[in-house]
Order: C-alpha cells, then sequence, then structure tokens
C-alpha cells in the first residue's frame, strides 16, 4: 500500500521505544497462523490451530505441530531458491520464519477490522484480526491483548521489517503501538538433494526416528533428537526441515542428514 | 484338570498292582483308572463335564447354566463379583412396574470405559470379519494403551480403531485405514493420529505395507479368478521393484495392478468398481495405471494366459 512509505517515516520518528527484547516467550501459545498466501512450507509453524475452514490443510503430516489441529496449506506456490548444485550437497533455502512479537497494548479488533484494509476479522471462528500485507508478503494474527504473531516472511530480516510493519498499522489506527518481545518461534527451509531415496530402507534402519505411512502421508517423517528438528524427506529427494529457532539449527540438521540419504540413494 | 502330573505337592494315587503305571482320568465318571489292570483307583474326582445336555433351539432363553461367561483375566482384572440381574417371573416387579432390586451398580467403575472399548472393538471386527486372534490382539493393546494413561484425553472409540489398525498390522493382515473407518465412528486423520500416538506410546513398531497384502482381500471382493489374482499380485510386485511407481502408496498400486491383470484377464472390471472395493480414487488409479503401462509386457507374469493382448490393454 502506499501508505507505507509515509509510515516507514511516520515510525521512524515516533516509535521511540523499541526494545528487542529477544528472550521470553510471550506466551502466544494457542495462536496459529495459517495462511494462504504463504508457501506452504511456511505455514508448517510449531503452534497451530485451525483457522479457516475453507483451507483443506490436510495434506500435510499433523506431527509436526504441538497442538491437535494443524492446519497445512497445500499451495504449491514456493518460491524456492534451492541452488542445486550437481556435484554436492546443495544448500537449503529458508522458506518461513514465524515470529511473536508484543504490541503492549490492549486493542480493540473490531475497529482495526473496520479501518485496515486487508484485515479480516471473525470473531466466532478465531478470536484476533488476521491482516496480510504484500511487502514483504506475510499474514498477521493479532489479538486484542496486544499480542501478534506474524508468518510467511523469507527471512529473519523480513521477518522482523514485517513485524514492524504491522505494528505501524496498528499505530496508525490510533493505538499506542510499541515492538516488543520480538522472537522468532520457527524457521522452516527446504532443499534438494538431487538423487531419489529409498524411504523403506531409511525407515527400516532409523526406526525410533522415522514414520513412513503412505496411506497417511507420502513423505518420511524424521524427527531428529540433535538439534531438534522435524525433517519430511521424500522420495524425489527433497527434503523439508522445520521446527529450527535459529538458522544454524536447519543447517546442523541437514549436515547430519544427508549423510544417512546418501547411504540409501537408489541406483 | 486334564493333566494327570500335578507335581509332587500331592499324594500320588497309585495302581497297587502296577505303581509305574500312568493312571487315566475318566473325568464322566469320576475315577482314576489304571490302564494296565482296570482298577479303578481314585474316585470321587470332581466332575468337569456340564451338568445337563442342552440342545439348541430348546427353550433358549432359559438356560439353567449356573456359571455364567466364561471369565477373561487377563484383561479384566479378574474381577469375581456377582450383580443381580434382572429378574423374571411377576414377583420381581413392584406396584409401578418397576422391577424391585434395581442394584446394577457398575461391577468395575474402573473398567466400565474398558469393557465398553472391548465391546465396541468386538463389533467393529465384526463387521469386517476379524478373527477371533486380532480382536484378543486388540483388546489386549487397549489395555495396555489405557493403563499407560498416555492417551487419555482421547476418545476411547478412536484408540479402539487405532488399536484395531496396528492389531491387523501385527497379525501380518494389515487392514487400510479407510477399511477400518468404514467400520467406526472416527474419521482417517484422528485414526491416523491415535495410531502415531499409541505406536510411540507402546514404543512398538510395524512393518511397511507391501502391494501383496491385499491382494486376496480386494480380488476375492471383486470377484477375480485366482489366476488373475496371481497375475496381480506379480504386476504389483515386478512394478514396486523397477520403481515405476516411486512415492505411491502401496493400496495405489495394487489397484493399479488388479485393474491390468483384469483388463487383460476374460473378467474385466472397470476402475470405479476397484476403486470402490480398494478405497481409492479412480483418478489415482488412472494416474498408477499410466506409470506401469509402458511396461505392461514385463510385469506380467510369464505363464499368464492373455484373454486380451499386452498391446490391446486399454490406455488411459
Amino acid at each position: 500500500m502506499d501508505e507505507e512509505a509515509s509510515l516507514e517515516n511516520y515510525f521512524d520518528h515516533t516509535l521511540g521505544s523499541s526494545d528487542f527484547h529477544f528472550e521470553g516467550d510471550l506466551g502466544l501459545q494457542g495462536s496459529a497462523p495459517q495462511l494462504q498466501d504463504s508457501s506452504f512450507l511456511s505455514s508448517l509453524t510449531s503452534r497451530e490451530k485451525d483457522l479457516t475452514e475453507d483451507l483443506d490443510l490436510s495434506f500435510l503430516p499433523d506431527e509436526l505441530s504441538t497442538q491437535d489441529e494443524p492446519p497445512q496449506a497445500e499451495n504449491d506456490s514456493r518460491n524456492e531458491d534451492s541452488g542445486v548444485y550437481t556435484d554436492g550437497p546443495p544448500r537449503d533455502s529458508t522458506e518461513g520464519d514465524t515470529d511473536t512479537m508484543n504490541l503492549a497494548c490492549p486493542l480493540d479488533l473490531k475497529s482495526i477490522a473496520l479501518q485496515a484494509r486487508n484485515a479480516e476479522y471473525n470473531p466466532k471462528r478465531f478470536a484476533a484480526v488476521i491482516m496480510r500485507i504484500r511487502e514483504p508478503r506475510t499474514t498477521a494474527l493479532i489479538f486484542s491483548s496486544g499480542k501478534m504473531v506474524c508468518t510467511g516472511a523469507k527471512s529473519e530480516e523480513q521477518s522482523r521489517l514485517a513485524a514492524r510493519k504491522y505494528a505501524r498499522v496498528v499505530q496508525k489506527l490510533g493505538f499506542p503501538a510499541k515492538f516488543l518481545d520480538f522472537k522468532i518461534q520457527n524457521m522452516v527451509g527446504s532443499c534438494d538433494v538431487c538423487f531419489p531415496i529409498r524411504l523403506e530402507g531409511l525407515v527400516l534402519t532409523h526406526q525410533q526416528f522415522s514414520s513412513y505411512e503412505p496411506e497417511l502421508f507420502p513423505g518420511l517423517i524424521y524427527r531428529m533428537v540433535k538439534p531438534r528438528i522435524v525433517l519430511l524427506i521424500f522420495v524425489s529427494g527433497k527434503v523439508v526441515l522445520t521446527g529450527a529457532k535459529e538458522r544454524a539449527e536447519i543447517y546442523e540438521a541437514f549436515e547430519n542428514i544427508y549423510p544417512i540419504l546418501k547411504g540409501f540413494r537408489k541406483q | 484338570m486334564a493333566s494327570t502330573s500335578r507335581g509332587d505337592s500331592l499324594p500320588k494315587v497309585q495302581c497297587p498292582n502296577h505303581p509305574e503305571a500312568q493312571l487315566v482320568e475318566d473325568y464322566r465318571a469320576g475315577d482314576m483308572i489304571c490302564p494296565e489292570c482296570g482298577l479303578v483307583v481314585g474316585d470321587r474326582v470332581i466332575d468337569v463335564g456340564s451338568e445337563w445336555r442342552t440342545f439348541t433351539n430348546e427353550k433358549a432363553t432359559k438356560d439353567p447354566s449356573r456359571v455364567g461367561d466364561a471369565q477373561n483375566p487377563l484383561l479384566n482384572g479378574g474381577d469375581l463379583t456377582t450383580m443381580i440381574s434382572k429378574g423374571t417371573g411377576a414377583a420381581s416387579f413392584d406396584e409401578f412396574g418397576n422391577s424391585k432390586y434395581q442394584n446394577r451398580r457398575t461391577m468395575s467403575s474402573s473398567d466400565r470405559a474398558m469393557l465398553n472399548a472391548f465391546k465396541e472393538i468386538s463389533t467393529m471386527a465384526d463387521r469386517i470379519n476379524l478373527p477371533r486372534n486380532i480382536i484378543d490382539r486388540t483388546n489386549n493393546l487397549f489395555k495396555q494403551v489405557y493403563e499407560q494413561k498416555s492417551l487419555k484425553g482421547r476418545s476411547n472409540d478412536a484408540i479402539a480403531s487405532a488399536c484395531l489398525y496396528i492389531a491387523c498390522r501385527q497379525e501380518g493382515v494389515p487392514r487400510t485405514f479407510k477399511e477400518i473407518c468404514a467400520v467406526s465412528r472416527i474419521s482417517k486423520k484422528e485414526i491416523g493420529r491415535c495410531f502415531k500416538l499409541i505406536l510411540k506410546a507402546l514404543e512398538t513398531s510395524v512393518d511397511l505395507i507391501t502391494t501383496g497384502d491385499f491382494m486376496s482381500r480386494f480380488c476375492s471382493n471383486l470377484g477375480l479368478p485366482k489366476q488373475v489374482q496371481m497375475a496381480a499380485t506379480y504386476i504389483a510386485r515386478k512394478a514396486v521393484e523397477l520403481d515405476l511407481v516411486p512415492g505411491r502408496s502401496p493400496i495405489s498400486v495394487a489397484a493399479a495392478a488388479i485393474y491390468m491383470a483384469s483388463q487383460a484377464s476374460a473378467e474385466k472390471k472397470t476402475q470405479k468398481e476397484i476403486g470402490d472395493i480398494a478405497g481409492v480414487a479412480d483418478v489415482t488409479i488412472r494416474q498408477s495405471y499410466r506409470l506401469i503401462y509402458p511396461r505392461a509386457a514385463d510385469l506380467f507374469p510369464p505363464d499368464f494366459k492373455f484373454d486380451t493382448p499386452v498391446d490391446k490393454l486399454p490406455q488411459l
């Protein structure tokens, strides 16, 4: 929106106290960012709740969540920059970050929903306003307590920038919003090992970590213990890693899994 | 009762003439008889036969048996409580028509849920004609899960359905989730979730499903002859070996193999029919069929009698 540029200046001048508290969970455990626009990978978050029924998100497996009903997006529009090299393990691309933050002031969701563009609010279904911005393309859930969950950004910086933009929007609507306790809760990455994988062999040898049920989900769900990351491994050689709080965890998990996958390459 | 070797705790009765002889029990008369000379050595052994003969259809409502149902000690904690049953005859009803002695209290309140679950398991298994061993295994699994209490929040029916699924898998005759769904009121999603939770809770694992596990059932339900069934099994196995269908669910591959085999034989079945039986969509069968069609000639068993030759197989 064209307001964004002017909001930038507004923001820089007015929002004085932007303490970036990185520690502490916000207690936004119950919220579930599930968005149509973001790629399906970015919507594999650690906390989910069934937001909208029209998103039939049952395609992906459930255990990626800690809660009961995680919605998963089936949207295939992932801008995956997998950077595939022909010889050698390719790099991941970070697909999605989910973060939470605190605006530190109680909000009137109805007025936000009425005044802001790109905001939806259906209190009977879910107790938060769902707001979307186009640049960076993200979706945020804004709760009446002032807490906010933002999903869909492609990198940590973008995630932070998006969160600030939402704070700005809320501030423009007349609430004394602040930018507190920004914390990244989940990061998702995807990559391609460029060779087909024998999932049956992998599940036989790594039984205590793997779960492969072709009836339920076509990929193998590998729960790595250290670092605590869940990997979805597919026959094509594509791997999705999720559950990380830091970028380094994703890389470490991939370094751990790559030799194992090489051992189960299909000839 | 039938064992004659009770150990050294009891005084052993022996035939005075043949102390080495192993005595034979005649339970009808309650005797112990020496096989060598026929002497009746011990008598008044407790008779374990039934008290009276019962014939079918002879006043079936009045069962005079005084021992009741068989005990199930493994599962119920072996309680020996009794309860007052519903009265018969006019005297057991008071003036309002209510029965006197209404005390049919919970015999085991803590296990009531478990008994309910067993009943539900039995009903579900009966719908798909599962044998007793699978039902017993399911009950055992349910008991273990129930006692562990790690899945306490989940609906008991969901856990029961998932236990049924696991038991079928463990016995080597897996049923698809959709088949279990068909006899249960729980959704496939919930059964799948409970299934994974139970495996984690009990720290067991199950074998991966293969295409061959379902062939005999699907083919018999479709009424296909044995030759076609064997051909379909061979086709599916070969297709997986040659890796023509990577990433496809074994059920879909099995369905496509059955389609190919039936189309090559005299008993042609449509994709819709096979899809109904197998629980796969007919587009899914079409997809898998397209993958195996190019190598159709290699997939058939060598001794198969073609009613429709390979090049005339339908191409979808």
